[in-house]
């Protein structure tokens, strides 16, 4: 007799056959939809339209150039939903211009068959630095535990399904422990404020979302951990000698190159989407 | 405030302005503002940011005796004379007056003989002001208690002092002994401050000359600086305070909006059509709407009520206005240094803060966008067109007159949370004008919109299902 696979089966083995930027997507727009709808940020359809857009035709353009077999536009999707979370412009041309250098740096910017700069961070910084008119808004999400338990559960079956979990952490902690130190062992202020700062929308964002992604991050185990540690340090001291409010974000682009340079001396298999 | 045992703060920002012809831009008739002094508990700053260079000037709405004014504003830097000076008294009221929310009216035009009727009529708000501010008095320090005083001016009926510590309980104890009447729980905050650095400028009224001013308002007290930090430190003004105060910031900066950058700053409702009896409440209605607003947003965030380009070159500066906008003479009173004539830009954002120790524990810190776009403050109101209203056209105005007044006062509602007795006098006062049953029928263009929401839902789901069939499809065949 035939077997009929009940309901509930049916579910759990289509999650079990989806890839993680499945989840990726979904909860990214989630999150998109919070801020339109709950944190009032506007529903700017253009502005969300043009990223995804460009981004998705950038990547296609560059697939049927380079003659990749098998199509990454399911990451293309993630980058442009991460430059709508993150990005702020008032001009769609600088939007596009964000999402063309993001996913063509993906094309052009690679070392040892990989890409070096992580797309949306890569978009992000070339559209601030190269145009007077982009900015970040750090503050957007607000500051909550709500947040850290929201973006950290849904980041949590990603990053199980992607093994990037320890990128995540081993930051948040450089990161937090840094931060306790100055915060409220050096200077005193009480726990309250080093808990508002953790607690960051954008920050936790960026943690769960940006620094995991598993191609631009090293191969290799070890040095993925030495990797996340040095971006905690680098964005602690931006943020508190140099007063940078997306001190993450910078952090993550300057050390970039990095991936590279531990990838030489920690040989591992490279990431596969689909494994 | 709780300024009972006085103790005022402020803080540091940015800005830049200009001047600008008043231009009126026509979009309804102003017919009153919700200015800042409905606020108890409040203070204003104005801000200016260019480049590192910041610009604080703080507003003194001390009433009192003036032999017990003192203020203590935490700086990250020791100020030259030239960075402290008195500002113009009259810059606060111009720029609250010019952004301040605004109610404007329109007139129906007569359905059944068509013309248009518009008036203006001027109301102002009630004023309610606060104060804040403490203690005086004067004495010499002591090295042991760690306190140095870096610098000392006199400053128009000024005098300040700027300190620097070396713990925190040595500065308290040596503010207390000159007279200065902290609060116990200061300590805590002092303490952060000293450890990052920062000075602590000391303000309090030399009662000699004072008599040379005939005012009997303190002047503002203006400070310029240079720092990568671009903040309001609000947590001394909390430390003897478990309540909420209100700040508003004026800020000019040459590129464009200034927000918060550890919270979140969001647009207050603007736009909404609301029922003309609130005319003679409109500042109470503000106040109530803010007061839910800011509720709703969880207490943490902070309300933009105005952005625009107030550059002198820049045309339409309000819509309407409710005061003319600021001269390039008061832009530059104010801290814009880069204006000369009228060549240069400058943008100007109100945000209104509702602080207090349990939502907001980081002090302010700001940051300067490259966003230009315009947003103000407004309420609409829409008075009714009067005469016979036989004709056709008539009886169809005075249904939709109906369903548009229960809108407004559903807004209304939804806004304040009035729950006016008045409300159903306000929807019905010209029904009794509709002839027959008219009243009962649907509305032909809800109706519709209806039939139309039901289509654009069923469409979507058969979207969907097709979607997901052909995924299925695709999967079962693959498999194959």
């Amino acid at each position: 007799m035939a077997q009929t696979a009940s309901f509930p089966q049916t579910i759990s083995s289509t999650v079990r056959s989806l890839d993680p930027r499945d989840f990726q997507i979904f909860f990214l727009s989630i999150f998109l939809c919070y801020g339109i709808y709950a944190l009032d940020w506007g529903a700017e359809w253009s502005k969300y339209t043009t990223l995804i857009g460009v981004s998705l035709m950038v990547q296609l353009l560059g697939e049927w150039i380079v003659g990749n077999q098998q199509s990454s536009w399911k990451s293309a999707v993630i980058t442009g939903l991460g430059l709508c979370l993150l990005l702020k412009s008032s001009e769609l041309w600088v939007l596009a211009l964000a999402a063309t250098i993001a996913i063509a740096g993906k094309f052009l910017i690679r070392y040892k068959g990989k890409h070096v700069f992580n797309p949306g961070n890569l978009g992000i910084i070339a559209v601030l630095l190269l145009t007077d008119v982009a900015w970040i808004s750090p503050g957007q999400w607000g500051s909550g535990f709500m947040l850290l338990f929201f973006f950290g559960a849904a980041a949590t079956m990603v990053l199980l399904k992607v093994g990037r979990i320890d990128t995540c952490l081993s930051f948040l902690i450089t990161f937090a422990a840094l931060e306790f130190s100055r915060t409220v062992l050096y200077l005193g202020w009480g726990p309250d404020v080093f808990f508002h700062k953790m607690c960051n929308g954008s920050f936790l964002l960026f943690t769960f979302f940006m620094i995991t992604d598993p191609v631009t991050t090293p191969s290799d185990g070890k040095a993925r951990i030495i990797w996340s540690v040095l971006i905690g340090v680098l964005a602690f001291v931006l943020s508190h000698w140099l007063y940078i409010h997306a001190a993450p974000i910078w952090a993550l682009i300057i050390a970039a190159p990095l991936t590279a340079l531990l990838d030489r001396k920690f040989k591992h298999s490279l990431f596969q989407w689909n494994r | 405030m709780n300024m009972k045992k006085g103790w005022a703060i402020f803080f540091m920002v940015l800005i830049a302005m200009t001047p600008a012809m008043p231009t009126l831009g026509f979009c309804g008739f102003y017919v009153a503002k919700a200015d800042a002094n409905l606020f108890n508990d409040k203070s204003e700053v104005i801000l200016v940011r260019d480049g590192n260079n910041t610009t604080i000037t703080m507003s003194n709405d001390f009433q009192g005796d003036v032999s017990e004014f003192a203020m203590v504003v935490p700086v990250p830097v020791v100020l030259r004379r030239d960075q402290i000076r008195i500002a113009d008294p009259g810059l606060f009221a111009k720029l609250d007056t010019y952004s301040s929310p605004r109610l404007v009216e329109y007139y129906d035009p007569m359905p059944c003989m068509p013309e248009y009727n518009y008036r203006m009529m001027e109301s102002d708000m009630e004023i309610n002001l606060s104060s804040v501010m403490v203690f005086d008095a004067v004495a010499e320090s002591a090295k042991d208690l760690g306190v140095s005083i870096e610098a000392q001016y006199d400053v128009g009926e000024y005098d300040i002092l700027i300190l620097s510590a070396k713990e925190s309980t040595g500065l308290q104890k040596w503010l207390t002994q000159n007279g200065y009447k902290i609060p116990a729980q200061a300590n805590e905050v002092l303490a952060p401050y000293i450890k990052d650095q920062m000075k602590f400028f000391v303000v309090k009224v030399d009662v000699e000359q004072r008599g040379q001013f005939s005012s009997d308002r303190l002047n503002p007290i203006q400070i310029s600086f240079e720092s990568d930090r671009f903040m309001l430190p609000i947590r001394l003004g909390m430390a003897n305070s478990q309540g909420t105060q209100d700040m508003i910031v004026y800020a000019f900066t040459k590129e464009g909006r200034v927000e918060c950058a550890n919270y979140r700053t969001v647009k207050i409702p603007t736009d909404r059509n609301i029922p003309t009896i609130v005319q003679p409440r409109f500042g109470q209605f503000y106040k109530d709407l803010f007061d839910k607003a800011y509720k709703n947003e969880g207490r943490n965030a902070i309300f933009l009520e105005y952005a625009w380009n107030v550059s002198p070159t820049w045309g339409v500066k309000c819509d309407p206005c409710n005061g003319p906008p600021p001269i390039v003479q008061e832009m530059n009173n104010a801290g814009v240094s880069w204006m000369t004539g009228n060549s240069g830009q400058v943008f100007f954002t109100r945000l209104h803060v509702r602080y207090s120790r349990d939502k907001f524990p980081q002090d302010l810190m700001f940051q300067v966008t490259p966003n230009k776009e315009h947003f103000q403050c407004r309420y609409v109101m829409n008075h009714a067109a009067q005469g016979d209203m036989s004709c056709d056209e008539g009886q169809r105005y005075l249904k939709e007159l109906e369903s548009r007044r229960k809108m407004e006062m559903d807004e209304l509602s939804a806004l304040t949370g009035w729950d006016s007795p008045l409300q159903k006098n306000y929807i019905q006062e010209f029904s009794n004008q509709i002839k027959g049953d008219v009243m009962t029928t649907i509305d032909p263009s809800s109706a519709w919109s209806i039939i139309k929401g039901i289509f654009v839902i069923l469409l979507t789901l058969a979207l969907f299902s097709s979607a997901w069939w052909v995924f299925e499809h695709k999967r079962a065949s693959d498999l194959e």
